[in-house]
């Protein structure tokens, strides 16, 4: 999880920065045609002047008068050599590199741009922000103050929301808009008061109070939010939520994040002192953070931690939270050697226990080191090495020291259309154990050897499929394992567990994954894959099929379940059916009984933009049969509806559902969201949302934020509002 | 039924610089099948190579794909995204920002977690050659034209 996170915080500080790097790119352009403006000459045109040139000169009748990026009409105007200034009256117009204001009169110092226009009218070429106010100043080309104006980016002479407020400083050079003392209008009515409010004039965030979120849940009764955001630099913020919530008290939330040329992480916190309804404190905590302490050494922890079983059901609200009952703690440092790495790795897990449906607690390990090495192509052969040696840790359950060793060596032979690689590896293993079980000894180790050999063939041909010309592949592969039984039943298991079967697994020596049980084989894997590959080397459409015969029984159990002699068949298919429908299916069939073992099928069909309808059926025996259909799918004109039911068959039970409606205007949307989900065995959480997000200003809400539950309920959803 | 063996297919450029390092396990075998490929040269310098590739993102993501009655996560879907371009050391593109997304479900029980966690690695390195024969088949197909 940690990588996942902090990969995704890399990814989006990259579009940042790109994003960064085009805008600062526009802002020098416009910069430099700004300050080429400062030595234009202005050019001054009308029916009629008169005065004296070198002080005076007053205009008449169309006037007009440019300068560089500037051009300002009026009936009348004044010109002052000396101030480089014009006193402007009567149909005032000016237009600033796309920004518009028009009022009664306006004074303009031509060269610092300052000035002021008043009963202006005015429209910003970002975001065709616009509205009236008594007055405008203008402090200098880029920042004005909007004496008690209005703001808003709908079209028209009564727009659909917009803000009033006492005063409004606009800046477009920082991108930023802060408004005072303010009302928001819709429809006509006023719908949020507030004393002060920063807003983007464009994408980017900036410091300041977002607006305030309100919700309500059966646990805490109403709560309010009122967020305040920090934007520390380009490449870190601050977010601080304090929140009321009615029953429990007030709970204080920080989520900072961070990104630096050798480190990054994001870091969130809350807290609740003195929970009213438990008399305790409550806190959780999330934390990750990568650096390159050298530059071959790395550091890393990944700390979550709540204060009790409950946190995440009484104060997440959203499943995600929810259906983790196991905190990660872990810290790791890493140094690459040239062809090895040496780690040292410590790591824990809080369990949130549920009494309907307990949780053995998985063991700590406190520390582990393990060196890996490897090499390719030395002298035509490639070999690697591991070497971990654990401390496992477990307040109940057999404790001890486990050593492992497992070098290996392989000879691939290689070509353009075969290949195959014999290997032998050596898996050798020490335990000691602290504290045995009655009759269990201390010490014991088991050493064995593995013999393989992974062989294929690529075939070729041109085909046509949907008037596309395509390259089909067809792949034989054949995989042999031989590894002899050695009785393992006296061994402690501290991070096995049988694997999944499935395409990557039947390729692989060990059918168990962990170091406790390596299995006995003597077996052969056969599959063939075909793969579709268009023009420009697009794979799309790839179907598999495999299965493992066995030779012997095997012996090596894991907890007594004996292993079936024949395996199952292995069925696959993923791609794209044409160019708006693609879909997806696996299945495992037992060769014993001739059923299914697990099986999903899914199939997507995204038409156009913002329409997509997503099914999938999911089963794994004695454990769940799911459908599961999601869709986001335009009604009628403006009105689309979103969905998701995820419905659990065994159970005959919604695991998790939701249903809304979003509505698009021009200038604004508007989103109703009602979400139920199961929290445990008898309990459900159900959650409602209202959004109305006025484009260019805010999301104000009631409830969590739809825009995320949608995102990850519905697969392809798209905001209905972006372009 | 006109399937013939895979022949060599010599890449369209003489030499190549990958932009990941020593380090990375997918850099590492990628660089392995462009030699067994054949002509192209592997250079350890942007500067001296014809075409350089350029990773732009590379990112891991875990989601959840079934839970059961108890609201308990049952199935994961690990995502692995990547997006790379290829261009030479004067900005020019030969290859247009390209994603390359792979997927592969994990089952998932609490009571396993250290076992899962090993399996996602293997599940990770199956996805990691699978997506060095895409980017291969993509590198194969790329139209220099000096």
């Amino acid at each position: 999880m940690a990588q996942t996170q902090t990969s995704g915080i890399t990814a989006e500080a990259q579009v940042q920065n790109q994003l960064e790097e085009k805008s600062q790119k526009e802002k020098l352009q416009l910069a430099k045609a700004k300050q080429d403006d400062k030595n234009a000459p202005v050019t001054i045109r009308a029916e009629a002047f008169n005065g004296r040139p070198e002080r005076f000169i007053k205009f008449e009748r169309d006037v007009e008068i440019i300068k560089g990026g500037t051009k300002l009409n009026s009936d009348e105007a004044m010109y002052s050599n000396l101030d480089d200034e014009v006193d402007a009256s009567g149909n005032v117009r000016m237009n600033r590199y796309g920004d518009c204001y028009s009022g009664d009169s306006m004074r303009l110092q031509l060269d610092s741009g300052a000035g002021f226009v008043s009963n202006p009218i005015y429209r910003l070429l970002r975001n065709n922000a616009q509205g009236h106010a008594k007055r405008i100043d203008f402090q200098d080309e880029e920042r004005s103050i909007i004496t008690s104006g209005t703001y808003s980016t709908c079209e028209g002479l009564n727009p659909d929301w917009y803000l009033q407020s006492d005063t409004l400083n606009l800046d477009t050079g920082l991108d930023r808009g802060v408004a005072g003392k303010s009302v928001v209008y819709f429809l006509g009515m006023p719908i949020l008061a507030t004393p002060s409010l920063t807003f983007p004039l464009s994408g980017a965030r900036h410091s300041g109070f977002l607006p305030p979120v309100m919700g309500a849940s059966s646990k805490g009764g109403p709560e309010l939010t009122v967020p305040y955001y920090f934007n520390i630099a380009p490449n870190r913020d601050l977010t601080v939520y304090p929140k009321m919530i009615a029953r429990r008290g007030l709970q204080l939330g920080l989520e900072g994040r961070y990104l630096g040329e050798t480190y990054s992480g994001e870091t969130s916190v809350e807290g609740l002192l003195n929970d009213r309804v438990t008399g305790t404190n409550r806190y959780a905590v999330a934390s990750v953070h990568q650096q390159k302490l050298l530059p071959q050494l790395d550091f890393s922890w990944n700390i979550n931690t709540a204060s009790d079983d409950n946190y995440p059901t009484d104060f997440s609200r959203t499943i995600t939270k929810t259906a983790q009952r196991l905190l990660l703690r872990e810290a790791n440092l890493t140094y690459y050697g040239s062809f090895w790495n040496l780690a040292l790795r410590t790591s824990n897990y809080q369990v949130l226990q549920d009494l309907a449906a307990p949780i053995d607690r998985p063991y700590d390990r406190l520390p582990q080191l393990q060196l890996h090495a490897e090499q390719h192509d030395v002298g035509g052969l490639d070999w690697s090495m591991d070497a971990i040696l654990t401390r496992f840790w477990h307040p109940t359950m057999v404790r001890g020291d486990r050593m492992v060793i497992n070098p290996s060596v392989s000879l691939p032979l290689v070509q353009a259309g075969a290949f195959i690689i014999p290997k032998i590896s050596f898996h050798a293993t020490n335990y000691h154990l602290v504290n045995p079980a009655p009759g269990q000894e201390s010490d014991f180790h088991r050493a064995v050897p593995t013999f393989s050999v992974d062989s294929g063939l690529v075939f070729e041909r041109k085909t046509r499929m949907f008037d596309t010309d395509l390259t089909q592949t067809l792949e034989p592969r054949l995989f042999y394992v031989n590894t002899p039984y050695r009785d393992q039943s006296n061994m402690p298991n501290f991070d096995s567990a049988v694997a999944d079967f499935n395409f990557a697994q039947i390729f692989s020596e060990n059918r168990f994954t962990g170091q406790d049980r390596i299995g006995d084989s003597n077996q052969i894997t056969a599959a063939l894959i075909s793969r579709f590959i268009e023009g420009n080397g697009d794979e799309s459409l790839k179907l598999a099929i495999g299965q493992r015969f066995y030779f012997n029984t095997q012996k090596v159990t894991l907890d007594n379940t004996v292993s079936p002699s024949r395996s199952d068949l292995l069925l696959a298919a993923i791609g794209k059916l044409s160019s708006t429908l693609s879909g997806e299916m696996a299945l495992q069939l037992s060769q014993t009984d001739r059923q299914s073992v697990r099986s999903n099928y899914g199939i997507r069909w995204q038409p156009s933009p913002k329409k997509v309808l997503n099914l999938a059926y999911r089963y794994q025996r004695n454990t769940l049969e799911q459908v599961d259909v999601s869709a986001q799918w335009p009604m009628a004109d403006r009105w689309y509806m979103v969905g998701r039911s995820n419905y659990s068959m065994m159970d005959k039970r919604m695991v998790d559902g939701l249903l809304g409606f979003e509505y698009k205007a021009d200038c604004w949307s508007l989103r109703f969201l009602a979400q139920r989900f199961a929290t445990n065995s008898v309990n459900n959480t159900s959650g409602f949302s209202i959004q109305l997000e006025l484009n260019g200003l805010a999301r104000l809400g009631f409830g969590g934020n739809p825009i995320d539950a949608l995102r990850k309920n519905i697969s392809g959803y798209q905001p209905i509002n972006e372009r | 039924c006109g399937f013939a063996l895979r022949g060599p297919v010599a890449l369209p450029f003489k030499s190549i610089y990958i932009g990941m390092p020593e380090s990375s396990a997918l850099g590492g075998e990628l660089r392995r099948q462009i030699r067994a490929n054949g002509q192209t040269q592997i250079m350890s310098s942007a500067k001296d190579a014809q075409v350089m590739l350029e990773v732009l993102s590379e990112t891991r993501d875990k989601q959840i794909l079934s839970l059961n009655s108890q609201g308990r996560v049952r199935e994961y879907n690990l995502i692995y995204n990547f997006r790379f371009r290829l261009r030479n050391n004067e900005g020019k593109e030969y290859l247009e920002p390209v994603d390359i997304q792979l997927k592969r479900n994990i089952s998932f029980n609490e009571t396993q977690v250290l076992a899962k966690e090993a399996e996602e690695v293997l599940l990770y390195r199956d996805m990691q050659s699978d997506l060095v024969q895409q980017i291969m088949r993509r590198l194969a197909v790329v139209k220099m034209d000096d």
